[in-house]
């Protein structure tokens, strides 16, 4: 769920925006720079992961996967999310251009945060690596729930009632998301391990045909 | 000092105002959504490993005004309709940028893709806030036979519409900003701004490579329908879908060195070539000015009227 424009107060995305520069600005000196134009292109992978709608029940989520985002990208990952927000706008449509620092404070922040639990936790064995993963992107939709209930409630005690429903309508993606996220870490874990080593300057080393 | 007004009304009559405009609202973007989609139905369906990098010469004011004036403009004046209280101040926002929207001539059918992207989060609060508005003095609450936990509070519909009406008038501005100038333009004025070239690039780069990524995952997923795969609400989705993210990142990935060898090949250092040159006018100042000013005039007209 991304925050329209208009609902937060001003003070709000203002300092959304400048948190968010000061992240981006970290999280681009923790990434080469010459590794900035892979990590576009891998935003490009997530971006489209993003699109895919999960069925739950009656209805269908889409994924988010800012744990996912964060387990394969690490520090890098507030750029790549950052970067995914500005793309959305600029073809799906959707995009609060006041609101774009908090949203993306709002995904970004889980993402960093999951990448740390990931590398931390994710051990030797493929089994221990699915369960963190899935721990993570689970994490990873929890967060971004309370972090969008709290930016809600900076409204004042109006907003209460609407934060309180946000977070409520996340429960089921997040259990999506942890089933997804483990899923997906098992697979990548099978077929191409080198992804989950804990720094993107590793992910292509070997020449490709 | 005034009390909380509670206004008596009957069960029928309170449904029907609490379900009607949101039913209306709700088939409203069903119905846009249907047309869209109609429209854009198969046999029409843009390539798009060819991006469309360059917005269709239409040659408005907005077209030819100059990026950076557009840019500052639009974001500063976004703010300040994000600043407004409301609900008639926020409706003159909305006037003003369906003016603007005029005058750049901006495409129909995208600009109500934007307000249909909105549209679910914006009547979450339309529905919800009225019942969890906390009651103050002097608001108008109607309830049904003393039952006071379920009344629809006045203000809480106020406040929403307010919300709601902000959203649609910096929505309606997006289609101006961003598509009266090429992409690669646009970036160029943001980077002249001061925002570091290394962003504009990326934004170029992945959004290239969005669309090849698209194409890829269209086809791996019209693959496993041939093979008869269907979404349920199963685990065995979960693990088909979760697969399915985990090739599209593995090729991905792979894609990404020979994307950079390639680039470098052909002697990319970092940067790219710029689109154009910037010229300042003084009309492009104007322009800014004569905008900016109409938000000053709005925000005075929201604090003070």
């Amino acid at each position: 769920m991304h925050i329209s424009d208009g609902v937060l107060p001003i003070s709000v995305t203002i300092g959304g925006y400048v948190a968010c520069a000061a992240l981006a600005a970290w999280s681009a000196r923790r990434t080469h720079s010459d590794e900035l134009p892979k990590l576009a292109v891998v935003t490009a992978a997530f971006f489209v992961a993003s699109l895919i709608h999960v069925p739950f029940g009656p209805t269908s989520v889409h994924l988010i996967i800012p744990g996912l985002t964060g387990a394969l990208l690490g520090p890098s990952a507030f750029l790549s999310i950052g970067l995914g927000l500005v793309l959305q706008s600029l073809l799906f449509q959707f995009g609060g251009l006041t609101a774009l620092g908090a949203n993306a404070l709002m995904m970004g922040l889980p993402a960093l945060a999951c990448g740390w639990f990931f590398q931390k936790f994710k051990g030797q064995t493929r089994t221990r690596q699915a369960v963190t993963g899935g721990l993570a992107g689970a994490a990873g939709t929890i967060l971004a729930a309370i972090i969008l209930a709290l930016l809600l409630a900076t409204g004042g005690e109006d907003f209460f009632g609407v934060a309180k429903i946000a977070l409520a309508a996340h429960i089921p993606v997040i259990l999506i998301e942890g089933g997804i996220s483990a899923f997906t870490v098992g697979f990548l874990a099978r077929v191409k391990p080198a992804l989950l080593q804990p720094s993107f300057v590793h992910l292509a080393k070997r020449p490709h045909g | 000092m005034a009390d909380v007004i509670h206004i008596q009304m009957p069960f029928w009559q309170l449904s029907l105002m609490v379900v009607v405009p949101p039913s209306i609202l709700i088939a409203l973007v069903v119905w846009l959504r249907q047309l869209i989609l109609a429209r854009s139905m198969p046999g029409e369906e843009p390539d798009w490993s060819v991006p469309p990098l360059e917005a269709a010469e239409r040659g408005s004011l907005l077209h030819r005004w100059d990026v950076r004036c557009k840019i500052v403009t639009i974001l500063a004046y976004s703010f300040m309709v994000a600043a407004l209280q409301h609900i008639g101040s926020a409706l003159v926002a909305i006037a003003i940028s369906c003016l603007v929207l005029v005058v750049s001539r901006a495409s129909l059918s995208r600009v109500t893709m934007r307000l249909l992207a909105i549209a679910g989060f914006v009547s979450m609060f339309i529905v919800v806030m009225p019942f969890t508005v906390p009651a103050r003095d002097g608001d108008t609450v109607f309830v049904i036979n003393q039952m006071t936990w379920l009344g629809v509070n006045l203000r809480g519909l106020l406040l929403a519409a307010t919300i709601a009406a902000k959203a649609v008038a910096i929505t309606l501005l997006m289609e101006p900003l961003l598509s009266t100038a090429p992409l690669p333009v646009t970036l160029q004025g943001l980077s002249r701004l001061g925002a570091p070239e290394i962003i504009g690039q990326m934004v170029l780069l992945s959004y290239r490579y969005l669309h090849v990524f698209r194409h890829e995952a269209r086809r791996m997923s019209a693959g496993m329908q041939v093979r008869g795969f269907r979404k349920r609400t199963d685990i065995a989705t979960l693990r088909a879908v979760a697969n399915f993210l985990g090739m599209l990142f593995v090729r991905s990935f792979e894609r990404t060195e020979r994307v950079f060898d390639a680039m470098r090949a052909r002697g990319y250092k970092g940067k790219m070539p710029e689109q154009l040159e910037l010229k300042l006018h003084g009309a492009d100042l104007l322009a800014a000015g004569l905008w900016m000013t109409a938000g000053i005039v709005l925000i005075l007209f929201d604090r003070l009227g």
